[in-house]
């Protein structure tokens, strides 16, 4: 397997990632990984209407994203892999997909949130998880689109209080 | 059935979607904004507040996709209010058909039929053309009023039908499409800009297809990471340099 | 600095066109290809002004506006430009010496319009507390006053638009007359050449971030035959 892209969007599948990064990064495939998409049927056949022909998609459950990664269906295949939050990213990788650097695109506001970037919003199990990652090896970096520039996850500064 | 009246003010309310755009919920108060007077029509007092409070939840679409979801949304709003609820729920609908919405329009208006327009007016300009701008506008504008006007309309009517309708467009593959046929229109906007400069400048015509080395070399500088402003900057002061 | 009243007819275009942006409708007037000629229209130049869109138009056709990410404002740089020139009389008038100036005047309006960005962001912060407020009528139970602060944001984006008029226009207009002396004449050389360079750079540029090899060919094999049609073998 070779993941090309690994990203923490909480859209998921939508323009930024379909437009921007997957010419970006050559990949040729997607994999979502998210139980709840996975398991429900409509929110899947939406997810993948949205993409073109020539680009595979595959929505699995984290369990079984894993279990395909180690398989042999994806072996050459350039993989972009989706994931909606950084608990996903923990468990993924403690299942052993072992990818090298996260993106970080897009983690948008709510209850206890607070924004670091115009486009990223930490709630406290968020620097935990992210920090787990980043002790194992993995590199944390914010990025929305290619154009932007690659930033460090613990150097985001947040706006300005209003 | 909602009055002609209300269903012609969300028509004129709806491309005003993105006019409070933020990075907190980006198009809540847009969606609200434009439902307002339906919500009013069908809900009352303590209702309508909590309604127009499950509308402010964070949403955000490509703004001429909001045609079909709002149109749905309403139709849903309507069956909710009679009790008649189906399957789908309005905010769970909502939360889950816009991001590949907003997918499915970026690629087809944003990434194909935008260049496509652009590419097809710049050659008509080429040409000597002066209403190169309208035919863009032309061009552009009737897919985009089809997607406000009959995806409004066709997303009260049908319901959740809408969504199935919508994906016979095909609209990833068709903006997949569009891309190609910009490629051959800048290819042949390239070929004629660049034969007018050797012309215009005295230089042999074999010169021509050395300039498609350039191409892939900017292609190439632009994805290192140098951006589009620091390239024609540069460029600009090669030039200047050279021949100034 | 050379003034006009024209900037302030274009000041009106350059809101008009900023709203279409993001905030109103985006029937794409706010594209260079409209955006400029419109500017040249309203201060007697149309075609002035379709010159300069269809130098600036491809530079960032590949920046999409999706989502959060808010792209280069080539519509300030379109109006702000055309402006410029036409002020630096570049217009018919100029003959031989109004593509150079075009030229010069772009290049100058370009790096200038990198503070709408910034404009931008600001505006969508400031729509934030939109947000807000609207929430806080709800919580009074006033639905219909909540849904008036909505409109608030035109406000806020048309600020931008001027905001980002202003920061090409006035330096603009204090660097061109200093810079035109020592420039004008060696733009003048290179102008065809320069003129060629816009388009070629915003193709290129567009063609590479589709990274797709079959995009590639369709247009090398246009170019070439379109090129020997026109020149002969």
């Amino acid at each position: 397997m070779s993941i090309v892209l690994a990203r923490i969007d909480n859209r998921l599948i939508h323009g930024q990632v379909l437009e921007s990064w997957v010419p970006y990064v050559h990949a040729d495939c997607i994999l979502v990984a998210n139980d709840a998409v996975a398991g429900n049927p409509l929110r899947k056949i939406l997810m993948t209407a949205a993409v073109p022909k020539g680009l595979g998609v595959f929505v699995e459950t984290l369990a079984d994203a894993a279990k395909l990664l180690a398989g042999g269906l994806l072996i050459d295949r350039k993989v972009l892999l989706l994931l909606a939050t950084s608990d996903d990213a923990l468990t993924l990788y403690r299942l052993g997909v072992l990818f090298g650097k996260l993106n970080l695109g897009n983690l948008h506001g709510g209850e206890n949130r607070r924004r670091v970037s115009c486009t990223i919003a930490f709630a406290p199990e968020d620097l935990a998880n992210l920090g787990q990652l980043e002790a194992a090896g993995v590199r944390v970096v914010a990025q929305c689109i290619p154009a932007d520039r690659e930033r460090d996850w613990k150097k985001l500064s947040p706006p300005p209080e209003r | 059935m909602l009055p002609l009246g209300i269903r012609l003010r969300i028509l004129l309310r709806l491309p005003l979607l993105q006019a409070s755009w933020n990075y907190e919920r980006m198009q809540s108060l847009g969606v609200l904004y434009i439902l307002y007077p339906a919500l009013r029509f069908i809900y009352r007092d303590g209702d309508l507040v909590l309604a127009c409070q499950r509308h402010l939840q964070y949403f955000n679409t490509h703004p001429f996709m909001a045609g079909p979801i709002l149109g749905t949304t309403l139709a849903l709003e309507e069956e909710r209010s009679l009790h008649t609820e189906g399957t789908l729920d309005v905010d769970e609908f909502k939360a889950m058909i816009m991001a590949p919405f907003a997918a499915m329009g970026d690629a087809f208006f944003w990434g194909g039929l935008r260049p496509l327009s652009a590419a097809l007016a710049l050659l008509v300009a080429a040409a000597g053309c002066w209403w190169a701008p309208l035919a863009f506008l032309l061009f552009f504008n009737l897919p985009h009023g089809w997607a406000l006007i009959a995806g409004l309309c066709g997303g009260y009517r049908h319901g959740s039908g809408m969504i199935a309708r919508v994906q016979r467009y095909r609209l990833p593959d068709l903006a997949v499409r569009c891309k190609e046929v910009t490629a051959l229109l800048l290819g042949a906007l390239s070929a004629v800009l660049v034969a007018d400069a050797l012309r215009a400048a005295e230089a042999a015509p074999a010169w021509g297809p050395c300039a498609l080395l350039l191409v892939p070399l900017l292609g190439g500088l632009a994805r290192l990471g140098v951006s589009n402003l620091i390239l024609i900057l540069l460029m600009a002061a090669t030039l200047l340099v050279f021949l100034g | 600095m050379v003034w006009s009243l024209d900037y302030l007819y274009a000041g009106l275009v350059s809101l008009l066109v900023g709203l279409d942006r993001t905030a109103v409708l985006q029937l794409l007037i706010s594209r260079p290809i409209v955006a400029a000629p419109l500017t040249g229209w309203v201060l007697g130049d149309f075609y002035l002004g379709l010159q300069a869109g269809t130098l600036l138009e491809l530079l960032w056709l590949g920046r999409l506006p999706v989502g959060a990410a808010i792209p280069p404002d080539d519509t300030q740089i379109a109006v702000g430009g055309t402006a410029l020139a036409l002020a630096m009389g570049a217009g018919a008038e100029a003959e031989a010496d109004g593509l150079p100036m075009l030229l010069l005047c772009l290049l100058v309006a370009l790096p200038l319009g990198k503070c709408g960005q910034i404009f931008d962001r600001l505006a969508r912060q400031g729509n934030g507390r939109l947000l807000i407020r609207a929430e806080q009528e709800l919580a009074r139970r006033r639905p219909a006053a909540a849904t008036r602060w909505h409109l608030l944001g035109l406000g806020f984006f048309a600020l931008a638009s001027l905001g980002t008029y202003l920061g090409i226009i006035l330096p603009g207009s204090l660097l061109l007359p200093w810079l035109a002396p020592y420039l004008l004449a060696k733009v003048g050389d290179a102008a065809p050449w320069l003129a060629l360079a816009f388009p070629l750079v915003g193709t290129a540029v567009f063609l590479g971030a589709l990274r797709n090899r079959r995009i590639l060919v369709l247009y090398l094999l246009a170019f070439l035959v379109v090129y020997f049609l026109r020149e002969g073998l």
